[in-house]
């Protein structure tokens, strides 16, 4: 086993390294690498590491104890992730059928695991590296590494003992009845405790999201909630106790964990093969038929195909291609249920804290914005109906009798439309509180030119992310997941520094649009009435204009793309 | 219709396909055979547009494949060995799909026909993922076959066809080259590209070996006289290559 992923990660080197001979690979490698050096070397000039003093924060400890057990609830609560479990054909083929233990493979799964994790405990490792002494960033990333390892060998443990539930009926059942059971327990220990303190969280809230987190540690501080909490922070202590003397004995427990775990899985195997080839075959099938469609389904229960707007034959051949785009959408089953929960949820919440107080309502609109704020940055990196959908199918998309900028543009337009309605849902928030006090909102002159400027802003500010998405893609799709495939939270680390530098880039892009909007406002001196319009329709009007020498550029890229540079369809 | 002239391709120093020149007459079917990783498929892409050659020049229907891409791709159709579909459109809205990208006039009903010729009327409201190997295949090739190009470009046509689907297939394409279509159709089934194929174009690595009619590549090569066809493509293309051939 070592052999097959020692070479295997040797030969990917060998062809990444290949493929950075091009120019445009090799100024990518220098770029990334001061961008590498910014995002994770920049604090030790300044002598301070903010990041690193929130892990000796008790706040964070009791917090991110919560938010682990929350997310391991999840595994065991709502079903098991079954990628956790899956192999690649060809290590079906090859291992399966080979004279190899049960054994042998639940630790060819761990060995495989333990790449992304090494790449995690590295970046979180120089990220929340300490200031303390340089021991102290080694003991941290050994806790990084028992957090990582502890988190995954959980993942595949559910993943093993749910599937055995399905697969096995009753007696299965009866197996994860037991850390179903604890988990609910767990779970209703940590609600207990903010149910308790609730009052006092409201009080909170109104002072902000700090005090509120303050609030909610308080309140997990309690004992039954403390008590729940305990075995998650066992797993934690190395890291924030890393450069003290407790950190030895952080280090006991933790390891004791780890191996609890290990031995655990260990005693899965009997269970492990039939899992495993089951969630290789599903996630075979969830590729091959949702491949364009992300997530969900593409008919009802009942076979009845989700209903999409017609196609009219004759006009713009774009149009074609964005309509495929939004079919792709509305199949895939979660985008339309969502904007719908969105506007339904919202709705009533905003109904309800408009009546409950001024406050309560001030305080909704204040999350609404920040929920909006990132979605704004996290929706273009999840929602994929463009070009990284449609690349590895590029041999087709190269036959079509369009310009390349022309299918590059109507790849990007409709994913913007998409998401730009998605935004657009969570103004739900402001018009539900109008409809309620109308005279109220009219009277303080901002809320319809805010609104109006959402409206016009949102598709523009889209178009910019999306593009830049989409370019990345093109211009690097050896380094760009395309297709429908999907990833663990293993890869969380570089998916961080993903998401960095797309921001830093599209940080750059709107330093004119956002000088030239704020030159309005500041002459104006207008900083909540019709300005902010004038203002944002400036912006996005520069935007726009910026865009578009960029997408004759990326079509011109699309159409020198080689075929070879992209996989096909998996 | 199909103009090809010094075509070559290169990927760093190695050549995919070297200084090739060959014409595809309106109604003529070129059979492109080679064993494997000749260049058939680089041919093939290279015709479709999809790869740039790197010398060389590509005519489709008159107009210069490099000159003008866009008018040179509404002339032509490919269909590539594994159909590529979107998983999420329907049979009939892959070819609403199609008219639209093309700007079929008569889409309307030309649909129908079809989904009736290749056999899929049955089929139209079902998706990609619900379809047969065959199926798919079959409408790959009614995607291709929408906008009557005048140049069909045909990767392994016959892949996961049943025999009964083979006949099919090979009426379709007959039909078309009666119409007076220009196709090459690249395949290992000798027994197709005998029955089907107006000429031969023979490969090996990247290189032309035999281009015309079987009887002009057998006259022009006295060692290859009463082989059959099977034994003449070994010829042509193993390593022990016939002296004169």
């Amino acid at each position: 086993m070592l052999y097959l992923y020692w070479h295997a990660f040797i030969n990917r080197l060998r062809s990444q390294a290949l493929r950075a001979r091009s120019p445009r690979y090799i100024v990518a490698v220098l770029l990334g690498a001061l961008y590498l050096w910014w995002a994770l070397f920049r604090n030790t000039r300044g002598g301070s590491a903010p990041l690193n003093s929130l892990l000796l924060s008790d706040v964070t400890r009791i917090v991110g104890s919560a938010v682990l057990l929350l997310l391991s609830a999840r595994w065991w609560i709502f079903g098991a992730d079954r990628s956790a479990l899956a192999f690649t054909p060809a290590e079906v083929q090859f291992l399966f059928s080979a004279p190899i233990t049960r054994r042998g493979l639940v630790h060819t799964k761990l060995l495989r695991m333990q790449l992304a994790i090494f790449v995690n405990t590295i970046v979180f490792s120089v990220i929340f590296r300490g200031d303390a002494t340089e021991l102290s960033t080694w003991e941290r990333a050994v806790g990084w590494w028992m957090l990582f390892s502890t988190l995954s060998m959980h993942r595949v443990g559910a993943s093993i003992v749910r599937s055995s539930a399905i697969e096995h009926g009753t007696a299965g059942r009866r197996r994860a009845i037991i850390p179903v059971a604890v988990f609910c327990a767990l779970v209703a220990a940590v609600a207990y405790g903010v149910a308790a303190d609730w009052t006092a969280l409201r009080i909170a809230s109104v002072s902000g999201i700090k005090t509120l987190v303050t609030a909610v540690a308080a309140a997990l501080q309690a004992p039954v909630p403390a008590a729940a909490l305990r075995p998650v922070q066992m797993i934690l202590d190395p890291i924030v106790t890393a450069g003290t003397p407790a950190w030895a004995m952080s280090l006991a427990w933790a390891l004791a964990v780890v191996l609890v775990h290990y031995l655990w899985i260990i005693r899965l195997d009997h269970a492990f093969e039939e899992a495993a080839v089951e969630a290789t075959a599903y996630r075979a099938e969830v590729l091959q038929r949702f491949r364009a469609s992300q997530m969900g389904q593409a008919r009802s229960k009942k076979g009845t195909l989700v209903k999409v707007p017609s196609l009219s034959l004759q006009g713009r051949p774009e149009v074609a291609i964005a309509w495929k785009n939004v079919v792709a959408a509305l199949r895939g089953g979660s985008w339309k249920t969502q904007v719908i929960s969105f506007v339904v949820g919202l709705a009533v919440l905003a109904f309800a804290t408009r009546a409950a107080s001024t406050k309560a309502a001030d305080a909704f609109v204040g999350v609404t914005v920040g929920w909006g704020a990132m979605l704004l940055f996290i929706g273009p990196l999840w929602m994929r109906f463009d070009l990284r959908l449609d690349l590895p199918r590029l041999t087709v998309l190269k036959t079509y009798p369009l310009s390349g900028w022309r299918i590059v543009t109507a790849e990007i337009a409709a994913v913007t439309l998409l998401h730009s309605i998605t935004v657009w849902s969570l103004m739900t928030v402001p018009i539900a509180m109008f409809v309620q006090d109308p005279q109220a909102y009219l009277e303080t002159g901002v809320t319809i030119p805010i609104l109006a400027s959402v409206v016009v802003g949102v598709p523009a500010f889209n178009a910019l992310m999306f593009t830049i998405q989409n370019g990345t893609a093109l211009l690097f799709p050896a380094w760009v997941r395309l297709g429908t495939e999907t990833r663990g939270f293993e890869t969380m680390g570089q998916n961080l520094l993903t998401t960095g530098a797309t921001t830093l880039v599209a940080a750059v892009a709107l330093v004119f649009p956002v000088g030239v909007g704020g030159l309005v406002l500041w002459l104006t001196n207008d900083w909540g009435g019709w300005s902010v319009l004038l203002a944002t329709v400036l912006a996005s009007t520069i935007i726009v204009l910026e865009l578009w020498p960029v997408l004759h550029w990326l079509g011109t890229v699309f159409e020198q793309t080689d075929v070879t540079e992209v996989g096909s369809p998996s | 219709m199909i103009d090809v002239s010094g075509y070559t391709k290169m990927y760093g120093d190695m050549v995919a396909v070297r200084s090739l020149s060959f014409h595809v007459a309106p109604g003529d079917v070129l059979g492109l055979v080679g064993p494997n990783g000749a260049g058939k498929t680089t041919t093939l892409r290279a015709l479709a547009g999809i790869l740039q050659p790197t010398s060389g020049s590509i005519r489709i229907a008159g107009v210069d494949l490099q000159q003008d891409p866009v008018a040179a791709k509404a002339r032509l159709a490919f269909i590539p060995d594994e159909p590529q579909l979107f998983d999420y459109l329907t049979v009939t809205e892959h070819l609403r799909f199609v008219a639209r990208l093309y700007g079929v006039p008569d889409a309307a009903p030309r649909i129908p026909a079809l989904l009736d010729e290749l056999e899929l009327t049955a089929k139209k409201d079902a998706l990609p993922t619900e379809l047969s190997r065959g199926m798919k295949q079959k409408l790959a090739i009614a995607c291709g076959l929408l906008h009557r190009p005048a140049a069909v470009l045909l990767d392994e046509p016959l892949t996961g066809l049943d025999p009964v689907g083979i006949r099919r297939m090979k009426e379709t394409i007959a039909a078309r080259a009666r119409e007076g279509t220009a196709v090459i159709l690249s395949s290992h089934l000798l027994h197709l590209v005998e029955e089907l194929c107006t000429r031969l174009l023979v490969i090996r690595r990247g290189e032309m070996m035999a281009f015309g009619t079987i009887e002009e590549i057998v006259s022009s090569r006295p060692a290859l006289a009463g082989r059959t066809l099977e034994e003449v493509f070994i010829a042509l293309t193993g390593d022990d290559v016939l002296d004169g051939a």
